[in-house]
């Protein structure tokens, strides 16, 4: 097992487990003065600078954002004013190896809480993820408390490592996917710890065909512009990166929609000089040549950077994830249509061109059945203290209730 | 057996016999007669020409370059085949590591004769008419199973039929045996031996096994051929040069010919040149293509290599793009003495490492 932050040599589970108790109140100053301090030093590097993921992380640590959940808090308290808020304790935090930015959002909500934390990194070699290790371990180095109660590590699937871990924490937070989530369900836990877990999940768009087609140059530019950002950031392997676009009106406005999404996608790579990775082109071609085998489609094999693959009507669906740029587009007549297909594992839709009163009906008809954010183009990667549903402030406190009696005040 | 004009032209020509224009014209005839028979018969092939090469009418392409093409690892993921079960003789399969796919090759009698002959003809090219002492850097376990084997031992069963006397010079424990070697050679029938095996094998349990022995052979006149890439011999950091060169030290060996082949296209294989490139005869040929667009590129620009084949009709393997990136050096070239393009292979485009959610711990890569 590697200490990543503070840097140091490799470590042994006690000695990660004697970390002080966290005396922390949520919310103090000392961790927002440090985040926001993050956030400083994310814009003045060189490299994390010119990463967009990390631009957006330190725009989510600076300090007016961090004014913005504090007043969450505080509204939180106002609202329930038989409660006091404490940190949960000690937070195990599991972070997906897919997206570099993530174990720092999880873990800085749970470090604004006031909790300790023990977050395991995936091992894999991401420049992004080395450089913000390593500014972390800087900051821990001029900072005592944050270097108390903080520890990112990383070592290779170890079950009695993930134990001791699980065995410690008073809250578990699994940011995985379908297996990692079983692997850690699996270990048990303080009979009164509780387990937030992320498993896999399939978002896409939806889009009017008629509204897009009415969008002025502008709109459609910048719809381009977000669904960019939506589809290539992490390779479009982040679990709200968009597989199928999907599109509610006629064949023939569908047809005519279809053309006018893939060429202002094609100029805002044009725009952008986006040039994907040939091993990603060679991907999504094996996987074209493979899915049309057994399923009716048409697809422009000339398109650079992505593959968009136009499934005909009446073909079953697919929500297979390909990555690296490739998306289906399909038809149906109706936005409510959507609700149909609607399945626990479905996470973000990101939208275009429907009424907030349509959007409401959707998220009630899918409603037990999955959907857990319908999002703006462009908005699918933005990070969001709720995440699949769940209220993650909330799961990183506890609340202590105190209630008088009603012959106190008589005293 | 099916009658085809083209086909029984370039079989009645030797190997590099035909420039490549005239060559072109014949191979182009084939590649279009292969892929409207696949097109009947195979129906996945059926339905990507539809689907994604815009319908049937594609197939009546002028240029080579127009053919539709398979990416090779559709044989990994799809069975794709032309004929009746029933007329399948023989199943071919990559070598793969464990839990790797691996491709599947089906081939009837006649795919597989058409195979035979025109590799026959390229090795005599290379090794004369006289069949040889043949030494096999490898050892005897890798062929038993008949039926499917890895692409290691259809590789020495291909070459069997090329030499006589054949020898295992490796024992099952990859351990050279090296007494064994010495007694063969001491004993074998007049005429230099011929020598094959994989490139990292010949490397690592021959070249390198000597070298740690102390020991060296004296092979004068032998010809050593090898196939199989150089991912792992570039890891190491040995070119091509120094794999020659360390040959020759150690055994003695001043001829050493490399070649590119694939299961999914046996018998038209690309032998290396005396310009140590690797020369299409008029049975294949090849197109490299830029990894972005796929747009054919001009001789001298790196990209993807498609290889064309004028054999597979059991299976629709005739038109393939390949993972490799390679450049397209030149072309009937006089100093060659052979006609026909050749080129050299750069390198494999790495894998897509496309990290899922679902990959904390274990590492998936997103294919269907």
């Amino acid at each position: 097992m590697r200490l990543l932050a503070p840097a140091g040599p490799s470590t042994t589970v006690s000695d990660l487990l004697t970390l002080p108790p966290a005396t922390g109140t949520p919310f103090a100053a000392g961790p927002q003065a440090t985040l926001a301090h993050l956030s400083t030093l994310i814009l003045q590097h060189p490299r994390l600078r010119a990463d967009a993921a990390s631009v957006a992380l330190a725009y989510w640590l600076r300090r007016s954002n961090l004014d913005r959940l504090a007043q969450a808090f505080e509204r939180r308290r106002a609202l329930e004013p038989e409660t006091v808020f404490v940190p949960v304790g000690r937070v195990f935090h599991v972070a997906p190896g897919n997206v570099d930015t993530m174990f720092i959002y999880s873990w800085a909500l749970s470090y604004l809480c006031g909790n300790q934390n023990i977050v395991r990194v995936s091992g894999q070699n991401s420049e992004v993820l080395a450089h913000l290790l390593s500014l972390l371990s800087s900051l821990m180095q001029e900072n005592e408390e944050l270097a108390a109660g903080n520890r990112f590590i990383t070592y290779e699937h170890d079950q009695a490592v993930s134990a001791a871990l699980s065995e410690w924490a008073t809250h578990r937070t699994v940011w995985g996917g379908d297996d990692t989530v079983k692997a850690f369900r699996a270990l048990p836990m303080s009979p009164h710890a509780s387990e937030r877990a992320f498993a896999s999940k399939f978002s896409y768009s939806v889009l009017s065909a008629a509204t897009y087609l009415r969008a002025s140059p502008l709109t459609a530019e910048k719809l381009a512009a977000g669904f960019f950002n939506d589809l290539f950031w992490f390779d479009q392997l982040a679990c709200s990166s968009p597989h199928l676009v999907i599109w509610a009106g006629s064949p023939e406005q569908s047809d005519s929609a279809i053309r006018r999404f893939d060429t202002e996608l094609e100029k805002e790579i044009e725009r952008r000089g986006y040039e994907s990775d040939p091993s990603h082109t060679m991907h999504r071609l094996n996987y074209v040549f493979n899915l049309s085998c057994d399923a009716d489609l048409t697809v422009d094999l000339t398109q650079k950077q992505f593959l968009s693959v136009r499934l005909l009507d009446g073909h079953p669906w697919r929500k297979e994830i390909c990555g690296g740029g490739l998306f289906m587009h399909v038809r149906v007549e109706n936005l409510a249509d959507i609700a149909t297909i609607a399945e626990q594992r479905d996470q973000t839709v990101t939208h275009f061109g429907f009424s907030r009163e349509e959007l409401e009906l959707l998220a009630q008809a899918g409603g037990g059945r999955g959907v857990d954010r319908y999002v703006p183009i462009g908005d699918a990667l933005a990070f969001d203290v709720i995440w699949d549903g769940y209220d993650l402030v909330g799961d990183f406190l506890r609340r202590v209730t105190v209630r008088m009696g009603k012959y106190d005040s008589q005293q | 057996m099916t009658t085809s004009a083209s086909l029984e032209r370039l079989l009645g020509a030797g190997p590099y016999s035909l420039p490549q224009k005239e060559k072109r014209a014949i191979l182009t005839e084939r590649v279009r007669e292969l892929s409207c028979r696949h097109y009947e018969c195979c129906e996945p092939y059926r339905n990507i020409v539809n689907r994604i090469f815009g319908g049937p009418q594609t197939l009546d392409f002028e240029r080579l370059e127009d053919a539709p093409f398979l990416p090779v690892s559709l044989f990994k993921t799809r069975e794709l085949c032309s004929v009746e079960r029933a007329k399948v003789v023989k199943k071919l399969t990559s070598s793969g590591t464990t839990g790797q796919a691996v491709s599947r090759i089906y081939l009837d009698a006649e795919t597989a004769q058409l195979q035979t002959r025109t590799l026959v003809k390229i090795m005599q090219h290379f090794l004369g008419v006289e069949r040889r002492p043949m030494i096999f850097l490898d050892h005897a376990a890798v062929v038993r199973d008949r039926y499917s084997f890895s692409a290691r031992g259809a590789g020495i069963l291909g070459m069997l039929p090329f030499g006589r006397q054949p020898f295992y010079a490796l024992r099952e424990d990859m351990s050279l045996d090296l007494e064994g070697l010495e007694a063969y050679v001491e004993q074998m029938k007049p005429g230099p031996p011929v020598l094959f095996g994989f490139t990292y094998i010949v490397w690592q349990y021959f070249v390198e096994a000597l070298e740690q022995m102390c020991r060296r052979l004296s092979l004068p006149g032998a010809i050593l051929l090898h196939s199989g890439g150089w991912k792992r011999l570039e890891a190491l950091n040995v070119s091509m040069e120094e794999f020659r060169r360390r040959v020759e030290a150690v055994a003695g060996i001043e001829t050493v010919i490399n070649y590119y082949g694939m299961v999914e296209q046996v018998g038209s294989v690309y032998f290396e040149n005396s310009l140590h490139c690797l020369q299409a005869s008029i049975w294949s040929d090849v197109i490299v293509r830029a990894p972005e667009t796929l747009e054919p590129l001009p001789h001298g620009r790196a990209g993807l290599i498609q290889v064309l084949s004028a054999l597979p009709s059991s299976y629709p393997g005739h038109s393939l793009l390949t993972e490799d990136i390679g450049v397209v050096e030149g072309c009937d070239n006089p100093a060659t003495g052979m006609y026909g393009k050749y080129f050299r292979v750069l390198g494999r485009l790495p894998k897509a490492e496309l990290r899922g959610c679902s990959d904390t711990f274990q590492r998936t890569v997103a294919t269907p």
